[in-house]
């Protein structure tokens, strides 16, 4: 039989143990939220381009190469000398997702805002990168959200955070190499069903992905 | 088509699948004409690499004829022989530009498991998994080759199927192995594992310098075809005391750089393996490090560890204290193929290196199963089996 100061040390052990875990697990989960500002989520990515500011400029400014870049997931036209409107599309329906209003702010900067659809609006800065090491693309992106439907959309692959880093990777990747690597629909031995379940997994190894 | 797929663990079959098309505008297909088994494909078929899935089609060190190219091709035609690199690289980004091809930012499409592994994603790499970018492999009788111009190198006349195919990965490996150990003539190099890798490592240090080449694995067969094709010195572990037969051969100094060509899967004997085995098998570390362990006690101080076996995760025990006190070099990474590879074909042409040897079970692709399990078992003195599609 257990005294009563043995329960007490127990029970204050196991107290403690569990502020404690919980504490560590609250100020990790903090570490991982992107910051607020006014009620709008803050998140800040970037990516380095090995192209000088020039080229990454000269990359959207050829209109030819930005179409087959784009190709058909947006459109992008010209409203007047320093704004844009674009049209984004899901490339699988190709039903119109949102509308977006880009304004040239100066050399190298950019600010867009969502005008038909989610609340959501940012900023894109080209720097030079050191060491010659090309460009800096810098986006700043704000958006409407909580902590819950964030969480969600993060366990779904569906969260505006995830869609920035993907659009940072695939700029990237045409500006230097002109393509975006697609392996779905390579061979294999698989049925139609585990083609599908294997799919699924390549969007979830895809999805927020930093290259 | 057919093509060897992966069906679970341990567990190969050749399936119809359907054939290749140009995707994009960098791409090539190739008709495979010979395709090798690797050391690294068993760590796909045995589990330990992660994102495996049923019907993958396996193979990364392959050879063979262009049939087709994408309309953004300059350096490539139909009908070309080529040999392709297993690392795909795009060759616009930083690292292509500076070659280091194996780190590539933009050739793995999938990397989200990489980066949280590893930090960030190298190169995707052929038939190597979903976390390698999910790349269809070259066990089959078409392959299609992203990036064309980059990873497809065409075979000097004269050099068969069977030798050129081991420019494809085993040549690039053992000579980046060798490359990292800054040899600059008269050195003693230990080389771990005496299979496809270790051997090109061996030779590749012989053609930079070295003046001893000592050769540590377990199969006496393996060891004599070193000895007789290197002209290596060799030590048996399994009834030799490895770091004291070093210490000994080198006058107590030490080799000046030690090769890991083994990896995640290497094998020892005594009490201390077995706890090894014992955890990889519980996944309690992902890695058995049993060689780059004795490779660092073995090293001379000052000296040189080069890695080119692969390893995926954690490993146990790991000697930092004796890396860090006998002021190591350490160096380790995926080979970078493209860097390597027209040099090699060159040597190859020209006879300083004749990897043929290595090839010692030619069989059909239908047989591909048999093969690996010959390879595995390492039946019949076999080094490696190369699969013959057509």
């Amino acid at each position: 039989m257990r005294s009563n100061a043995t329960r007490l040390a127990l029970v204050g052990a196991a107290t403690v143990t569990a502020v404690g875990v919980g504490r560590a697990v609250t100020r990790r989960r903090r570490r991982h939220q992107p910051q607020r500002e006014d009620g709008w989520y803050v998140v800040r990515r970037a990516v380095t381009v090995d192209r000088p500011v020039a080229a990454v400029i000269s990359f959207w400014t050829e209109r030819e190469r930005l179409d087959r870049a784009l190709a058909e997931w947006a459109t992008l036209e010209q409203i007047d000398g320093n704004r844009w409107r674009c049209v984004s599309r899901d490339p699988d329906t190709g039903a119109t997702e949102w509308r977006a209003e880009i304004t040239v702010t100066g050399p190298g900067r950019l600010r867009w805002q969502v005008t038909g659809g989610p609340e959501q609006q940012g900023t894109v800065e080209l720097v030079p990168a050191p060491q010659g090491r090309g460009t800096e693309i810098r986006a700043e992106l704000r958006y409407r959200s909580g902590p819950l439907r964030r969480a969600l959309g993060l366990a779904a692959g569906d969260e505006p955070d995830l869609r920035l880093r993907d659009t940072l990777r695939r700029v990237k990747s045409l500006i230097e190499c002109g393509q975006l690597i697609d392996t779905r629909r390579d061979p294999s031995g698989r049925s139609p069903a585990q083609e599908r379940r294997t799919d699924e997994i390549r969007q979830r190894l895809t999805t927020g992905g930093r290259a | 088509m057919k093509a060897l797929c992966w069906e679970g663990v341990g567990k190969l079959k050749v399936r119809d699948v359907p054939e290749p098309r140009v995707r994009a505008a960098g791409d090539i297909i190739v008709r495979v004409r010979a395709s090798s088994v690797c050391g690294s494909d068993l760590h796909l078929i045995n589990g330990f690499i992660p994102a495996m899935r049923e019907g993958d089609i396996l193979g990364h060190e392959f050879t063979g004829e262009v049939v087709e190219v994408g309309p953004g091709v300059r350096r490539l035609a139909v009908g070309d022989r080529v040999v392709v690199g297993s690392v795909v690289a795009c060759g616009g980004c930083w690292y292509c530009r500076t070659e280091q091809y194996s780190l590539c930012d933009n050739s793995n499409p999938q990397p989200v498991f990489a980066e949280k592994l590893w930090g960030h994603s190298p190169a995707g790499i052929v038939g190597y998994s979903h976390a390698a970018g999910g790349y269809s492999g070259s066990h089959a009788e078409y392959v299609r080759v992203p990036f064309g111009d980059v990873g497809a190198f065409k075979v000097p006349d004269g050099v068969p199927d069977d030798a050129v195919v081991f420019a494809s990965d085993a040549m690039p490996t053992g000579w980046m192995a060798a490359d990292f150990c800054g040899l600059t003539g008269g050195e003693v190099v230990a080389v771990w594992g005496a299979g496809g890798v270790g051997q090109m490592a061996a030779r590749a240090a012989q053609l930079l310098g070295a003046e001893r080449v000592i050769m540590v694995d377990r199969l006496p067969e393996r060891l004599a075809v070193a000895a007789d094709r290197l002209g290596v010195e060799t030590v048996n572990y399994a009834d030799t005391d490895v770091l004291e037969a070093l210490r000994e051969m080198t006058a107590g100094r030490g080799p000046d750089a030690c090769i890991d060509a083994v990896g995640m899967e290497s094998h020892d004997v005594g009490p201390g393996y077995a706890y090894d085995k014992a955890k990889q098998t519980a996944r309690l570390q992902t890695d058995r490090p049993t060689c780059v362990r004795q490779a660092i006690m073995a090293a001379r101080k000052g000296g040189t560890v080069s890695i080119v076996g692969v390893y995926a995760g954690l490993v146990d025990k790991f000697p930092l204290g004796a890396a860090m006190n006998k002021a190591l070099v350490l160096r380790m990474g995926q080979m970078h193929a493209q860097r390597y590879i027209p040099m090699l074909l060159d040597r190859l042409a020209a006879g300083e290196i004749d990897p043929g040897y290595l090839a010692t079970h030619p069989l059909p692709l239908d047989q591909g199963a048999r093969g690996y399990e010959i390879f595995e078992k390492k039946e019949d003195g076999c080094l490696r089996t190369v699969l013959h599609p057509a």
